[in-house]
Order: structure tokens, then sequence, then C-alpha cells
């Protein structure tokens, strides 16, 4: 008689790119395991797992976690587009410190709010400020490259530099930018770096839940100030020459009537969270592993240096390869039918932007890092997707009603970011000993999903 | 002429909806309706539930002792959020019944719909000729099978309560029930046990759960055909006949009536009465000295240590309690085991004593309570009962079948094993093998 013992819930490690067995059904197929979703493993491995997901399950239950997951492509495409049926209600583990936004909106409510601001993030607004986040970039990279910028290096021996360049550039530059656009008072702005940091770590189901939640509330308690300041006394973005561009976004949220009433301080200040939250980490996290990438595929690095406006190929490529967003939530309004499985109205269902960007029924080779792929498309983005001559868009940025404001900015901030870097580093290459390793503490840590953590580089002082 | 309030509301192509909330007339019937997000209300500072990570509930820890997780949140977050589950714990007493009566609102989904196999045959577990044969069937079987198991017990080299009565005798019994052939009990066991632990989420046992089903499937047919040409006195031929309301089952009907019924309930509660009584020897004594106990201590065994952790309710539509919105199709995990710890509820909950004052010991009717007594929350032997007093076309409920079944086993334990005890110095402790198990002494070693 054996003996019942507590099973074991460890998940072994993997070398990337293979998922572990997880068993067989009698007819072949692979069983799936929810547990392993909480695992270490699936963090810094998840594409094999999904890829699992994608050819067996493509509407998978996950009856631990209670939701779904689509995983394919098409799957994801035909979501994201059904704003009816795939509803967008309160439910990320995110909305208790970001609060309730635009995100969470469908329909005409929906587009009400988003209309607010998105014109500062795109377009002849956007083009505007291109000599502005140029110059950010500049200060913040000579800062560290610049002849006298010793300090700022870790290492600095006779002709090479090392620098980690989050701390020195990408962690922060984003969030300079976006609060340009907000218009977030200057001398606030080393408190809101605070702030920011203890929302992103706070966020539902962590133990710093309530960090976040308190930051949240500081955050809110200082808007409330700003808002009615800036109600009386509206503050502009202005061009390179000076001219106005109409009210920043703090002002513009500040003086808005929906329905006969202001939005609420609450409202306000969730959708500045939302602006910096989803502005901050993700456009880190694309220039980090962008550099990440090409740093680690020479021959590409080389195109790149020989013709920065590669840079465009490069940034959707590696949003596709490896974007810093694994997906987005929704609910489905009413039961919904899939590939055969019906999912009840009220479900929450997880599309994994991974996921889809890694579909090889849309990318050859998806695992593949290649800035040059002909299935990739990478011009002007198109709030529908785009789906002709063999080409299709990445999910990055998701598609349809809720596709990324910002998609535009952080696309820009990426890739002038990137040309500033490539003109004042010379010979740029990583530096294999200090980047973080694997658990095997050998190999380079993967990406795994979202951002690389560090990125070690060294240049020619 | 001024708009009335409803007309004001509508917009062109819209309905008013629910909560006057505008439907989408192309949607129309049920859901699709856009919900202004100001309904919902963000987690305030106050409300942070930092106490408590959601990981636990997978944890091993949890697994052996849920209890102290329990407490917590019923201190602190008795409607607590779970991110990782996706789903709010409800753990007080009062709040868990609340739920559990509230049909109207909160829905019990099929272990079929949890199987990915919706649709799969008819629960016939209400047809009134069902109810009969089994409640007979039950009360004529239950003897003999734990005679025989008891026997048997005596025979062994080494003695364990547990597996050696209590695994097989629900199973025995409802093959016996069934009417199915003896050479048959043990195959129908394995398969039963592995349809029952299936439909949770884990992926093994839900391959094997399936494969059971569909061996379950094939195993009836003849049989039914058999039932149907020559009836017997047994459960089959009652669901063969053509006396059911909704028409005579088929194979697949047999094994969705088996597994959406708690039949293993019989054998979570008797291990963990007997669990609790071996490693209290006194009240066992005390048990001894008074037979008519027995029935106390089954029903505090189940208060004190509920085999079913947690069960599953989805809101029918958006609904508001405890100060929240809960949405359609939100998750509400009821935690009975919780609820029946509830200090509010029971004086000093964590303390075992057959003798408690403050349970009630008849079976709850309506509201979980009788004689202004609260019941312990049991989910396999169903809900109170709806009926004040027990009609008379009706056979007495699956409760007071079950735990008439149990007090009977109980009882030949008590005489056939005189001197019962644990044997070794290990003291045996009840534990989840996996999140979502029963929670159940698995192996009771005795000697007597
Ligand atoms: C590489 C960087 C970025 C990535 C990968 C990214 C990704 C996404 C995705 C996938 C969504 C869709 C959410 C959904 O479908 O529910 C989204 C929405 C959003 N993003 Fe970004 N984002 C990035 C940069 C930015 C920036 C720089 C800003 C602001 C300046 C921003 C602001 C927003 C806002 C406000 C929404 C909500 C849109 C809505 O619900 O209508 N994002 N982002």
């Amino acid at each position: 008689m054996p003996t019942a013992i507590i099973e074991r819930t460890d998940i072994p490690l993997m070398p990337i790119g293979e998922a572990y067995d997880m068993g067989r059904a009698p007819d072949g197929k692979p069983l799936f395991d929810p547990r392993i979703f909480d695992s270490r493993e699936f963090a810094r491995n998840p594409y094999p797992y999904y890829r699992i997901l994608r050819d067996h399950y493509p509407v998978y239950h996950d009856k631990l976690h209670n939701c779904f997951y689509l995983t394919r492509y098409d799957d994801i495409t035909t979501a994201y587009m059904d704003d009816e049926g795939f509803n967008t209600i309160p439910k990320g583990a995110s909305n208790p410190v970001l609060g309730n936004t635009q995100l969470e909106l469908s329909g005409v409510e929906h587009r009400r709010r988003r209309n607010l601001y998105g014109q500062h993030l795109v377009g002849n607004s956007l083009n505007a400020r291109i000599p502005a986040i140029e110059r950010l970039a500049s200060e913040m990279i000579i800062r560290f490259s610049g002849s006298g910028a010793d300090e700022m290096a870790t290492e600095n021996t006779a002709g090479r530099r090392t620098v980690e360049l989050g701390k020195a550039f990408a962690n922060e530059f984003p969030i300079r930018v976006v609060c340009q656009v907000l218009g977030f008072p200057e001398e606030a702005q080393d408190k809101f770096f605070y702030w920011y940091y203890s929302m992103m770590t706070g966020l539902g189901g962590s133990e710093t839940a309530r960090q976040g939640l308190e930051a949240r509330q500081d955050l809110e308690d200082y808007v409330a100030g700003l808002v009615v300041e800036r109600r009386a006394n509206p503050t502009f973005l202005c061009d390179n020459d000076g001219n106005s561009m109409g009210e920043d976004i703090i002002s513009k949220l500040s003086r808005t009537q929906i329905d006969g009433d202001w939005l609420s301080v609450e409202e306000v200040t969730s959708n500045i969270a939302l602006i910096v939250g989803g502005g901050g980490e993700t456009t880190r996290g694309a220039i980090l592993n962008m550099w990440y990438l090409l740093l680690s595929h020479p021959e590409q690095f080389a195109a790149v240096r020989a013709d920065p406006s590669l840079f465009q190929q490069a940034i959707h490529e590696t949003l596709r390869h490896s974007s810093s967003i694994g997906g987005q939530p929704r609910h489905t309004s009413y039961d919904i039918t899939m590939r055969g499985v019906t999912i009840p109205g009220g479900s929450l269902v997880n599309c994994v932007d991974f996921s889809a960007n890694h579909d090889d029924r849309v990318f050859k080779e998806p695992e593949r890092f290649d800035i040059f792929r002909d299935d990739l498309y990478t011009g002007k983005l198109i709030r529908n997707g785009y789906d002709a001559e063999g080409k299709h868009s990445h999910m990055a940025f998701g598609v349809g009603p809720h596709l990324c404001p910002g998609a535009w900015i952080s696309l820009q901030e990426s890739i002038l970011g990137s040309e500033v870097l490539l003109k004042h580093l010379k010979n740029t290459r990583m530096n294999l000993d200090r980047m973080p390793k694997d658990i095997n503490g050998v190999t380079l840590a993967p990406i795994g999903g979202g951002a690389i953590r560090e990125l070690w580089i060294d240049f020619d002082a | 002429m001024m708009a009335t309030k409803t007309e004001l509301m509508q917009l062109p192509g819209t309905a008013p909806g629910r909560n006057g909330v505008e439907i989408r007339a192309s949607l129309g019937g049920r859901g699709g309706f856009y919900r202004s997000y100001e309904v919902y209300q963000r987690q305030r500072v106050k409300e942070s539930t930092y106490l408590i990570n959601a990981r636990v509930f997978l944890k091993p820890e949890f697994l052996r002792d849920p209890y102290p997780a329990l407490k917590l949140m019923r201190e602190n977050y008795p409607f607590y959020r779970d991110w990782v589950g996706n789903c709010d714990w409800v753990t007080l007493y009062n709040d868990v019944t609340s739920i559990f009566v509230d049909d109207a609102n909160f829905e019990t989904r099929a272990k079929a719909w949890f199987y990915g196999m919706p649709g799969f045959g008819r629960d016939l577990r209400e047809e009134l000729p069902v109810l009969w044969a089994f409640a007979s069937g039950i009360d004529r079987h239950v003897v003999p099978i734990a005679e025989e198991l008891i026997a048997g017990l005596k025979r062994a080299g080494a003695p364990d309560l547990a597996t050696g009565v209590f695994d097989r005798l629900d199973t025995y019994l409802l093959a016996a029930v069934l009417g199915l052939p003896r050479d048959d009990w043990d195959t129908f066991a394995r398969r039963y046990r592995a349809m029952m632990e299936g439909w949770h989420w884990h992926p093994s046992r839900e391959q094997d759960g399936k494969d059971a089903i569909a061996r379950l499937s094939t195993y009836f047919a003849p049989l039914l055909d058999a039932r149907r040409a020559v009836p017997r006195d047994d459960l089959l031929s009652a669901l063969a006949s053509g006396e059911l309301e909704s028409g005579p089952a088929t194979a697949e009907d047999v094994v969705a009536t088996l597994l959406e019924g708690d039949g293993d309930t019989l054998r979570g509660s008797l291990i963990n009465m007997w669990g609790l009584l071996l490693s209290n020897p006194e009240q066992l004594a005390d048990i001894r000295g008074d037979p008519s106990l027995a029935k106390r201590a089954w029903q505090e065994g189940l208060r004190h240590t509920t085999p079913v952790l947690t069960a599953k309710r989805f809101a029918r539509q958006e609904v508001e309690r405890f100060g929240r919105l809960i949405p359609e199709g939100g998750l509400v995990v009821c935690s009975g085991a919780s609820g029946n710890r509830d200090a509010a509820i029971f004086d000093d909950p964590d303390r075992f004593d057959v003798r408690r004052k403050d349970l009630c010991y008849r079976e709850p009717r309506g509201q979980y309570r009788a004689d202004g007594l609260p019941a312990g929350i049991a989910f396999g032997p169903g809900r109170p009962s709806r009926y004040p007093a027990v009609p008379e076309d009706r056979p007495r409920s699956l409760y007071a079948i079950t735990r008439d079944a149990a007090v009977a086993v109980s009882n030949l334990i008590l005489a056939e094993l005189p001197g019962l005890g644990l044997a070794g110095a290990e003291r045996p402790e009840p534990f989840c093998r996996w999140p979502g198990d029963l929670h159940l002494y698995r192996e009771l070693p005795v000697t007597f």
C-alpha cells in the first residue's frame, strides 16, 4: 500500500527553449500543469510552454487560477477587436494600485477618455516634441559617456568604461519623457520616482502590496493640490521654438468635465499612474531588450551601426521577440465558444501577447531574433493591425480599441535614445562578467517573460 | 411631456438593462453590457491584505494545516481577494452559509463542466425512484459490508482503519447499492476514485479521471440493458426503469449521477471522525460508555476537521455582498472548514469535543440551523433539507442517510474492536495531497 504524501510542486529548471515533461495523454498529447505559471522556471523560460498551449490547448482552461488562456495570434486578435464580447471590467492585480482607468472601460465611455490626451502621444504634437526628447536623451547620455563623467561609470580603466545601461539611462529616461508630457512639476519628480517604483513593486497580491497602495495614496494626495492649481492656471506644452501646443496632460485632465462632472482626483491620479505605469517599465524594457539582443547578435548590430535607420526594424523585432508586457486580461460579456471550448460569461480570459508574437502560424522560426525577417510589419502602426503580403504586425502594443496610445512615443524614445547612444558610445559590447547569470551560474540569464534585469556594457572612453 | 426616467436613460440603439445600465440593442438577452468602472471599488490602504500571501493556498503548509491561514482571513479579511486564484474567499460561518443557500445569485457548476465535458450525461440524483433505491440500498448493505471489511482488518498483519476499512467502504457500498457483480467491485472502486479526484485541475489526475469516465460508461451500458430486461432490487434497475420522469438513464447518465453526487464524503467523514477519536482516547472511551454519542462524534468530527475545505460558487449576475461588488461570473470560494471554526459561532472552535453544547445535533433545516443552534457545514451530505418535515413520498435526506450509515459503521467498530487504539507512537495528522484535495487522515494504524 503506497503511503499518501503531499505532492511536491518543485518544477525543474530546463534548458531555455525546452519544456519539462508534464506527462502525456494516451494519444500522445502533452499534459499541461497550471502550477507552471507560478514557477521560477516559467518566468525565465515561458516560450516552450506557450507553444504547448498554442498547439494543443489554444483555449486553455486553467482551473487552478480560475481563468482561460488564449495563445494564438488569430484568437487574440479576435478577442482584442471584439470589445463587446471581451470586455475590460476591472480585474487585474494592478487595479488596486493603478486604479480604474480607460483600460477598464469599453465603448463610448472608453473613447471619450481615450481622446482626452491621446493627441499628445502621436502625430504632429509628438513630432514637435521630438527635439525635446532628443535633448533629454543627450543630456542623460553625456552624463556617463562624456569626458569628465567618470563617476557615473562603475569601472573606468584605461580606455574602457563600464556601466549598467538601465541605471545609467534606460530606467529613468522614459519616465522623464512621460513626466514632461504630463506636465508633472519638476520639483516633485524625485518623490515621483519613489512613488512610481513603490507602485510598480506593490501590485496586488504581492507582499509589498501595502507599500504600493500607500504610494498610490501619497501620489493622490499630492495630485489633489495639483488639480486645483491647474484647473485655475493650466500649464502648456511647447514645441522647440517655444510655441504652445496646448495644455499638458495633467492640466487637460484637471480641466475636463464628463457628463457635467469634473474628473475626480481619484480618476486623474489613476490616469497619471496608468500613463507612467504603462510607459515606464515597458519602454525601459524595450530599450534594454533591444540592446541586449543586438549585442548578442554582432552581425545584426554591425548592420545597425552601419545604418542606424535599421533601429526601426530592430525595435519592432525586439518587441516581437521579447516584449516587456506579457499580455492583457479580458472578461467575456456572455458565453463565447472558441475552438470548441465554451467560455462562460464573466470569465477572465488572459490574452497572451508573448505567445501571439511567437506563433509560428504567423512568424517563421519565432524564437529566432532577426531584424531582417520578412514576415514582420515594421511600418506605421495601424489600430486594427496589419496583415498583408505575408507580413503581420506584432502584438506587443495590442490591437483594436485599446491599442497602446503610447506606442508611437515609445518607439520614438527607443529609436532616438538608441541613436544618441550609438553616437556617443564607441565600440559598445556586453560585459559578460557582470551580466546576471542563469541558474547554472554560467550562461547569461535569459530575458524570459519581461525585461532584462540589468544590461552591463563596456565602451571605449 | 416629461420624459420618464427610463426614456431618459435610453440612448438610441440601446435598451435599459439591469441596474439601469444600458445594454447594446444588438446584444440583447443575457449580458453584453458595458459597465462603468466607477461602481468597482479600488482597494484602499486600509483594505490592503498584506498579512496573507495568496500563494500560501498552494503551499504544503496550507495543505497540511489550513486552519491558521483561514483564521487569519476570518479575523482580518473575511472577504479576501485572492489575485492568484482570481477569486474571493469567504470564511465566516454566516457568510459561507448565506452563499450556500443563495441559489438565486450563486451557481454551483457541475463537475462535468470542470472536466471540460459540459452536457455530459444527466444528473438524476433528484429523481424519486433513484432516491428511494439509493436510501434502501445503503440501509441494506452498509452493515454487511462494514462487517466484511472489519473482519478483514482483524486478519491483517498491520491493520489500518483508514486504508483497510474506510477507503473501501464507500466504494463497495456504492457498488453494492448499484448492484454490481462482486468481482467488479475493486475495479469500480479504482475508477470511481479516479473520477472523483480528476475534476479539479491536476493534469494527470484529470487524465486518469477522464479515462475512468470513459471506462465506466462502457462498463455500465450492458449492465443497464440487462436490468431493463430483468429488473432487480438495486439502483441500476431504478435508473434503467421507465419510471424516471426524465426518461430512463443511459450509461453516461449513470456516470454523471455518480460524478455529481459526493458519494465519497461518507469515507471522509468517517476517516476524520476516527482520526480525531483515536487522537483523543478519553473521548473514544466516553463514546464506548455511551454509544448514542457516536452520532455526535460524527457531526463534531465533520465540523472540526472538515474533509472538503472549500466549495466554489459562481455569481450568476453582478451582485453586491459583503460591501463589495461581485461581477457576473465571479468565483467565490466558500470555506466551510473555516466557517466551522468561526469563534463567533462555536466556543473554543479548535477543540474537538463530542459533548459540545453549541452544535446542532439534529438535521439542520433551511438555514443551517435547528433548535437555534448552528450545524457544522459539510458538503457531501448535501445542504440542509428544504423540507420542514420529510414528505411521505420521499426517503430521508442524503444528510440523514449518510449520517445513519456512518453511525452504524462506527457502532460496529466499537462493538467489534475492543481496546481500539493507535498503533505506534506517531500521531497521524490530516492533510491534502495537492490543492483542492480532501483534507483527510490518510492512515490510521491501529491495535485492538
Ligand atoms: C514599449 C513600450 C510599451 C508597450 C509594450 C506597451 C504596451 C501596451 C499594451 C499591450 C496596451 C494594451 C492594453 C490592452 O489591450 O488592454 C497598452 C495600453 C496603454 N498604454 Fe502602452 N505600452 C508601451 C508604452 C507606453 C507609453 C510610453 C505610454 C504613455 C506615454 C503608454 C500608455 C498606455 C495607455 C494609457 C494604455 C491604455 C490604452 C487604453 O486602454 O485605451 N504605453 N500598452
